[in-house]
């Protein structure tokens, strides 16, 4: 029972960090079309600002504030740059993402000397509910996921902004025609993409520690995600998120651990055989 | 577009880049001799994922090279220094060290950090290159070519006098999670064999991506089986989030004791202190040696000197087994009067030298690999303490 409740929430708070990483993801590649490549480095430097922020004396909360705000700079100065010249090549956005994410990367490691870097959290310890130790910090990962999930739900579906958002999603000509600068909204779809991959990032180095290679990981789960959910949908990502982060962690309670890296991705590409437009492959948003 | 004038310029750029190649530096002697220099080839990661113990391996050797051509060289010949990038991938490393024996040929090449790295640059340096390889990292034994010569510790020596001590100072049963490549397959075939002997038990042993993050299912594993003491082999970046599940679950608070033979004073920094305290490493130097050691403390004082920063002299990323190898080499030099390979390869088999950091070092005849002196140390709010110190030196049993 102490075990179950325990195994309960060790997946559930590894499903939402997935989760957390994702929905920048997703946002993109759902309401762009760009596969972005450099979302890893995007978490990487929400990463990075933290511990920047951390290491000039002041508290870890107030650099995980700023993280999302470095981070959208960032991504609102690459998108004017270089990410606008690749809406017409996919491809090729993919492969310029793909440098630009390099670049930041080995910046990053030549600042931090290649080395594995502890931050620590801003709530330590542990809460003991009915004989189980839970981490608080993994705990506020999991709610404040949930909050940013539904309020990005909020401004894509709720509000004028998300209309016009989805709107030049559906049919970029009509928009346009309509009034709506889809060169405008565009930039700032992923400057808040890159705004939650920073927030992912500066939330979860304190739980993996900062190198270098942090955002690696998470983008090939990440894509995984986009792909068994769907691409064209918010709630489509976030579901992928959430199904491979819960695999992931949970699958080595049942088998040896080395194999169950592999099943993950063998049981995303057969569902995705089955169901090739995803979890969720209606565009309803 | 490109004009004549264009398309010579570019030439003569990228024919002089060719030339000089990119990735690798040569450190000239401050002064020469007759016969030319003697040169010293480092192959090592200066960049990628492992640089950080690839640059501490370049400025260790930049500081011996240093300090024996201020001493007035070997044989009175200057040594000449090339340094090679191996660039954390296989692929470059074989062609820049290729550049070293070929057209550098220096004569000798020391480095190499992981063990898929020695196995791919060896047969370029031994076999086809005819030159002798000194390969100065911790490792999983093992490697008996002739002409390499090894020069880090072995599971043997990190392992005989740490696992009794673990068995005091923790318990008998031992978890041994690991990364699942060579190193951790190799050195936990040992590891069971001196718990068992010893009167232990292994729990359980299993093998993990290299790149898992999450370990909620073996952290639950080592909780629910009482497990006493836990070797760990996992490697970063797992091993950081890995500790901190540990420590979350309660695993130090219920007095479990975590072990961890690659721990230096890099390594310890991936996670705070409190969420390793107690944590017990072997290897065959600290930092914390300094305070009783004066020929360590010396050699530390005159790293820090020359390379401040975040590149540290640690035990973990081949700082030690660098300093030993070249050390040796000279010794070897020395005695064989000459260059060449069999002459210095056979004065090297029984080389010794009395100071070192952690102390003393001798080869062992016919085994190519170094017998040196270890010590057991605790992890006490972010530093070392020393707890255990090997009688004299301890074997390496290997080949």
């Amino acid at each position: 029972m102490e075990s179950a409740l325990n195994a309960i929430f060790e997946v559930l708070s590894f499903g939402a960090i997935i989760v957390l990483v994702v929905l920048g993801l997703g946002i993109i590649a759902s309401m762009m079309g760009i596969f972005n490549f450099a979302h890893g480095e995007f978490v990487l430097l929400g990463a990075y600002t933290t511990y920047l922020v951390n290491g000039a004396g002041l508290p870890v909360w107030a650099g995980m504030l700023a993280a999302p705000v470095v981070v959208a700079a960032c991504g609102f100065v690459l998108e004017r740059l270089v990410i606008r010249r690749f809406y017409a090549a996919p491809v090729a956005a993919m492969l310029g993402t793909y440098a630009l994410g390099l670049v930041i990367r080995e910046s990053v490691r030549g600042l931090i000397g290649g080395l594995y870097i502890s931050v620590p959290e801003p709530i330590v310890g542990s809460l003991i509910v009915g004989g189980v130790q839970l981490s608080k910090w993994r705990l506020a990962i999991v709610i404040i996921t949930a909050l940013v999930m539904v309020g990005s739900y909020l401004l894509l579906t709720r509000t004028s902004f998300g209309l016009r958002v989805r709107a030049a999603l559906e049919n970029p000509s009509l928009a346009r025609a309509s009034g709506i600068s889809t060169d405008a909204i565009y930039a700032v779809t992923f400057t808040f993409g890159a705004a939650l991959a920073g927030l992912a990032g500066a939330l979860v180095v304190p739980v993996f520690s900062l190198f270098a290679d942090v955002g690696m990981r998470f983008l090939i789960l990440g894509f995984l995600a986009v792909m068994l959910g769907g691409i064209g949908t918010f709630e489509g990502p976030v579901a992928g998120g959430a199904v491979i982060g819960v695999m992931s962690a949970a699958l080595p309670w049942a088998v040896a651990p080395v194999l169950a890296d592999v099943l993950v991705f063998v049981i995303a590409i057969v569902f995705v055989k089955f169901r090739p437009g995803g979890l969720i492959a209606v565009r309803r948003l | 577009m490109m004009n004549r004038r264009r398309l010579l310029q570019s030439a003569a750029w990228s024919g002089g880049a060719i030339a000089t190649g990119i990735g690798s530096w040569v450190i000239q002697p401050k002064w020469a001799s007759a016969a030319g220099p003697i040169k010293v080839g480092i192959a090592t990661d200066l960049t990628g994922p492992t640089a950080f113990s690839g640059k501490t391996n370049a400025n260790v050797a930049k500081m011996v090279v240093k300090d024996i051509n201020n001493a007035g060289g070997i044989l009175s010949r200057p040594i000449q220094l090339s340094i090679a990038d191996t660039a954390s991938n296989e692929s470059v490393a074989v062609a820049n060290v290729r550049k070293l024996i070929q057209r550098d040929k220096v004569d000798i090449v020391l480095g190499g950090i992981t063990s898929s790295m020695r196995n791919a640059i060896k047969d370029v340096i031994v076999a086809r290159g005819k030159t002798l390889y000194i390969y100065p990292q911790q490792y999983e034994g093992r490697e008996c070519t002739p002409y390499i010569f090894c020069t880090g510790p072995t599971p043997a020596q990190q392992c005989d006098e740490l696992i009794p001590w673990l068995m005091k100072n923790g318990g008998k049963r031992f978890a041994l999670p690991s990364a699942n490549y060579i190193w951790p397959h190799i050195t936990n075939e040992y590891v069971r064999k001196v718990i068992e002997k010893n009167g232990g038990e292994v729990i359980f042993e299993e093998y993990y991506p290299l790149d898992q993050v999450e370990y909620s299912a073996t952290v639950n594993k080592i909780m629910t089986n009482n497990v006493d003491v836990v070797f760990n082999t996992v490697i970063p970046p797992g091993v950081g989030p890995f500790f901190k599940q540990l420590y979350e679950a309660g695993f130090g608070k219920r007095g479990g004791r975590l072990s961890c033979i690659y721990y230096d004073e890099n390594t310890l920094k991936i996670n705070p202190a409190y969420e390793i305290e107690g944590l017990a490493s072997c290897l065959d130097y600290f930092r914390a040696l300094t305070k009783d050691d004066p020929v360590s403390a010396r050699i530390q004082a005159e790293y820090d000197k020359q390379f401040p920063g975040n590149v540290l002299f640690a035990a973990g990323s081949a700082a030690t087994g660098m300093y030993r190898g070249l050390k040796l080499w000279e010794v070897a030099v020395k005695e064989a009067g000459k260059l060449d390979r069999d002459a210095v390869a056979g004065a090297l088999d029984h080389a010794k030298i009395a100071e070192g950091p952690g102390g003393p070092a001798e080869m062992v005849p016919g085994q190519r690999h170094c017998r040196m002196k270890m010590y057991t140390a605790v992890a006490k709010e972010g530093n070392y303490q020393i707890v255990g110190r090997s009688e004299g030196l301890v074997d390496p049993k290997a080949c």
